[in-house]
């Protein structure tokens, strides 16, 4: 982010900004010195329809299908992946769907657990838990906050995700670990803007008194937490590095100025009311643009529903629930049309998400060029809840690493390859990720 | 590619009475049938009666409230009624329960939300000089100094926010936290910094249990008292204790079986108690799916979303009924009780006379049309597809939540076709597809067979004896059950069947299991099941009696010694 000056700080707080402790943003920092990479993931269910889905033609002069044609005037900005399998969704328990949800980002198995049973809850393999290691937002996250401390190690923003479970769950900070996103707009909001409109003076009091408090509720954990049998402790353990995160973020102050601007925030109305999808994932989008223009944070990831998705697309004009429609035949063109469109309506949401932040501008580009979007769906086809040949795609080259506007074919490459090509992207050299098993190093041809 | 999958669904095993409840031998769909183990791995021993001598709690894993529970402890704690929990971040499932203890972990985002949620409450408890002279229960800073009115609220306070007495270094960190605010700021500060580290502590948010130092035998402890309290409390009531159960506690009078039931039986008589079993059927039941389902008005014209929250009213005023009023409130009455409850507006959407205005109303049904909450339209919208009925979700509903039968998930690389929606035929006539396809009949005929017996009732709940001008079809079969397999025809035929059958009342003490000790039922849980269903029998299946016996077991009094993992003492 660009060093803001003093001037931009007061007129963005609309001259109330005097004696302010201290501006983070204007220390030499990382964040001083050039424009921070991001890292976006954009999650729809339930498959697609290869047939229009697919571009023709090659590398560069594809033509994109009805599905993609939204993407059109980003197509210098993307890479379409097309053929690489999710392997470690053929591995260990779970359902399509679950296996499909669990493994999308963590490339691992799931777990057993009580989640579900498979067949027999009394016999240990027999049932399903979460997912079996770290996601990829999360383990990107962790490596940012190696050598920045960002108010939100990272966000997730829900589009009427709904209850928890390992359908829902794509997110991990570990085994075992989901990350649930938040679906609602207005509370985002508040937690995440709400220092930016706050008074600094009792910010500045209130944040003293966080501290007393943290402290003694810290000594809380930590003298029971040595009390506590195995189990019962890895679960405080984690509620205690929860609490240490608050802790440490508490200091993190972000200003508005430039680029940064508290977000409008419309009535989402009912949150659960299926013709809303459409104006809450358009807040969510708007919240997680703003919170990376701001620095607030610079992992972030959009899920819209879950999977098993049964959403009624009734402002496209359908009635049927979208995963009722998916488990129809190929044949069926009435549903395959229907299809079409519900993942046409993803695609242009995915070109809003695009469009917004370009409109950021950084240095001589914008943010997408420091950034990079993955859109990820739990299935590769809804009707045969194949996890080979997801229909994945990047935007944004990630300061030049993703050599973009191509369609590259591959013949079932793992997914987890393109996972760690995402990690490679945000500028971490490591050399696998997820379940080894499944990765043979980063996937070909993205980056030229 | 899409392979072609071998897929066979086997017979689910036979079970014996005191078989776990979920213990199902319901082989996969997948690969191969030679998977299963012969009686399932549920079935552990032949005579488990025979084990039960010695004690055997299973397990007791840390127990986080749940939003509904943080919601209730601030009211009974401290009078706040603003259910600030009511945003926190959802719960994950388990089991199909949203209070199982290995499910709940804490985010970076719930810990913030736990910290401002004390924040508010503790502004709450202290917003005028009324309320904070409530807080300090006769002490005056001005006259008896700040200092002693303080120390004296971390006391008096800390001990029902942790529901036990305070220990010396907590005491002192606590003290430490109001000289701070006192000194830095004012005494009010002072006393909302101590309410904040207290909501916040895993003596507030946890159910943290060490038991009694001694073990009653090998590894195995008593309770203390107090553990004992938030036990009762918080499976009848979803809350925390109230004075008489911290008197009880304190006065030691909660160690034995009988002051633990006698404690119980009067806890469901308080309204609290309707308030959690009203919980436990929202989740049971699935009654939290109503807010977000969708139905095609063009197909069913009488339908509007606002019928959404009376469809839950209904049922959860009929379960509330049942359970605390109805003369025999057993689990026959839940399955084929002649009358439910309704408001006009709902009166007129069934198309039936009597209630004229919007509040509830108990109501008579008709018995060739009507049994008990299996024909009320909360279950039978939830359970059916935007435009038309679901056979399958509404057999998979009694497999899985009344019958305690898991089913595997349809196969890996199996091409999926679902019957085509078609005016010419009865959707009895579309699902026949899955019969004659043997890669759907395998498991499909645990399904479907029940299923098809729901349809009389339409995609919204509404009786129907035609579909497409045909008459319908509503005979279904049972297979694979312990004790009702055989032909039913219509869903009130259904319900009598599944009440008068034993896999179906363990079930229900299965699932009240689950959910009142916040964890599915393990290997080691043998005997206290079996004392369980033992004791509901006993009582003719009375749910009341069930949530008795559950207090009862050794399961819910004992724990094992707890051995630190941290080094700790």
């Amino acid at each position: 982010m660009r060093p803001l000056s003093r001037r931009t700080l007061l007129r963005g707080l609309g001259g109330v900004a005097i004696g302010l402790p201290f501006l983070s943003a204007m220390e030499p920092s990382a964040r001083a010195l050039g424009f921070p990479k991001r890292l976006v993931i954009f999650f729809s269910a339930d498959g697609t329809v290869p047939a229009t889905w697919t571009p023709s033609g090659g590398e560069f002069d594809f033509t994109l299908g009805p599905i993609l044609m939204p993407l059109e005037p980003h197509r210098g900005e993307i890479i379409i992946i097309d053929g690489v399998d999710n392997e470690a969704a053929y591995h260990g328990p779970g359902d399509g769907h679950q296996t499909g949800m669990g493994t999308l980002l963590t490339g691992t198995e799931l777990l057993n657990g009580t989640e579900f049973c498979e067949a027999d809850c009394s016999d240990p393999t027999k049932t399903v838990g979460y997912g079996g290691g770290i996601s990829l937002d999360q383990f990107v996250a962790n490596k940012i906050s190696e050598s920045v401390t960002t108010k939100f190690g990272s966000l997730e923003f829900g589009v009427q995700v709904g209850g928890g479970s390992v359908w829902s769950r794509m997110c991990y900070l570990d085994a075992d670990k989901p990350l649930p996103p938040r679906d609602d707009p207005a509370a985002n909001f508040n937690d995440i803007f709400g220092d930016l409109a706050a008074d600094p003076f009792g910010l500045e009091n209130l944040r003293k008194q966080r501290h007393t408090v943290l402290d003694a509720v810290t000594s809380d954990y930590d003298a029971l937490n040595k009390r506590l049998g195995k189990e019962d402790k890895i679960k405080l353990d984690a509620h205690l590095s929860a609490i240490r995160e608050v802790e440490k973020r508490l200091d993190v102050v972000n200003q508005l100025g430039g680029s940064c601007q508290l977000p409008t925030i419309g009535d989402p109305g009912d949150l659960y009311n299926d013709d809303n999808f459409p104006t809450i994932g358009k807040l969510q989008m708007d919240l997680l643009v703003m919170s990376l223009a701001c620095d607030l944070t610079r992992v972030a990831s959009l899920q819209w529903s879950s999977s098993v998705s049964n959403k009624v697309f009734s402002w496209l004009g359908i009635s049927e629930g979208h995963h009722d429609l998916s488990h129809l035949g190929d044949s069926d063109t009435v549903a395959q049309d229907k299809l079409t469109k519900i993942n046409n309506w993803y695609a242009t949401q995915f070109a809003y998400l695009i469009d917004q932040m370009k409109k950021v501008p950084e240095g001589d580009g914008t943010m997408l060029d420091n950034t990079v979007i993955l859109w990820v769906n739990e299935l590769g086809v809804g009707n045969s809840h194949t996890r080979r040949d997801e229909p994945f795609i990047i935007a944004g080259s990630c300061q030049n690493y993703f050599k973009t506007g191509r369609y590259l074919q591959y013949s079932g490459d793992y997914h987890n390859n393109l996972l760690l090509s995402v990690i490679n992207a945000m500028g971490y050299p490591e050399t696998t990720f997820g379940n080894p098993a499944y990765c043979t190093g980063p996937l070909s041809k993205l980056t030229g | 590619m899409i392979q072609t999958a071998r897929i066979q669904c086997t017979a689910l095993a036979p079970r014996r009475r005191w078989l776990l409840g979920a213990a199902i031998g319901l082989a996969a769909c997948t690969g191969n049938i030679g998977d299963r183990q012969p009686g399932g791995a549920g079935n552990i021993g032949e005579d488990p009666s025979a084990l039960c001598t010695s004690k055997q709690p299973g397990e007791s894993p840390i127990r986080r409230m749940t939003r509904v529970e943080y919601d209730n402890t601030v009211r009974d704690l401290l009078g706040d009624t603003s259910e600030p929990a009511k945003d926190f971040v959802v719960e994950e499932e388990a089991l199909g329960f949203n209070n199982q203890a290995t499910a709940l972990g804490v985010t970076q985002l719930l810990a913030e939300q736990y910290m401002e949620a004390s924040e508010k409450v503790a502004a709450n408890a202290t917003a005028d000089a009324a309320k904070l002279a409530q807080l300090l229960d006769g002490c005056d800073p001005a006259a008896d100094g700040a200092d002693v009115c303080g120390e004296k609220f971390v006391e008096a306070f800390g001990q029902k926010a942790f529901r036990r007495l305070l220990q010396p270094d907590e005491v002192q960190r606590l003290n430490g936290v109001f000289t701070w605010g006192l000194t830095e700021y004012d005494f009010t500060t002072g006393i909302q910094l101590v309410i904040q580290a207290m909501l916040q502590s895993p003596h507030f948010l946890y159910r943290v249990e060490f038991g009694m130092p001694d073990p009653v035998e090998n590894d195995v402890v008593a309770l203390d008292h107090y553990e004992v309290a938030s036990r009762l409390s918080y499976m009848l009531w979803n809350s925390m204790p109230d004075e008489e159960l911290f008197a009880a506690a304190a006065a030691g009078e909660l160690g034995t079986a009988e002051q633990i039931a006698k404690q119980a039986r009067r806890m469901l008589d308080d309204d609290k108690a309707r308030q959690a079993v009203a919980n436990f059927h929202e989740q049971w039941l699935q009654l939290g799916k109503i807010e977000s389902i969708n139905k095609d008005s063009a197909i069913y014209p009488t339908y509007d979303d606002a019928l959404r929250p009376m469809w839950k009213s209904e049922t959860q005023a009929f379960l509330d009924y049942v359970v605390f009023d109805d003369a025999k409130g057993d689990v026959e009455t839940l399955l084929t009780a002649n009358y439910t409850f309704l408001n006009k507006e709902l009166a007129d959407f069934y198309g039936v006379t009597g209630p004229t205005g919007s509040e509830f109303e108990k109501v008579d049904t008709d018995s060739a049309e009507r049994a008990g909450f299996l024909t009320q339209a909360s279950v039978l919208a939830v359970n059916a597809k935007p435009n038309q009925s679901s056979p399958v979700h509404r057999g998979k509903f009694v497999r899985e939540r009344l019958l305690c039968q898991i089913l595997p998930p349809p196969p890996n690389n199996i091409q999926i076709k679902a019957p085509d929606l078609d005016p010419n035929l009865t959707t009895r006539e579309r699902f026949n597809q899955h019969d004659k396809d043997p890669f759907c009949a395998g498991c499909h005929k645990l399904m479907d067979p029940i299923g098809l017996g729901f349809e009389h009732y339409d995609g919204v709940g509404l009786w129907r004896d035609k579909e497409n001008g045909k008459a319908v079809d509503a005979t279904g079969q049972i297979n694979d059950s312990d004790d009702i397999d055989g032909p039913f025809d219509g869903a009130v035929e259904l319900a009598h069947k599944l009440a008068e059958s034993d896999q179906v009342r363990q079930c229900v003490a299965t699932q009240w299991f689950r959910f009142g000790y916040g964890r599915a039922e393990q290997k080691g849980d043998q005997c206290n099941l079996e004392k369980v269903q033992d004791a509901f029998a006993a009582a003719n299946y009375n749910v009341k009696e069930l949530l008795v016996a559950l207090t009862q077991t050794d399961a819910f009094i004992y724990r094992r010694k707890v051995v630190p993992e941290g080094g700790g003492q």
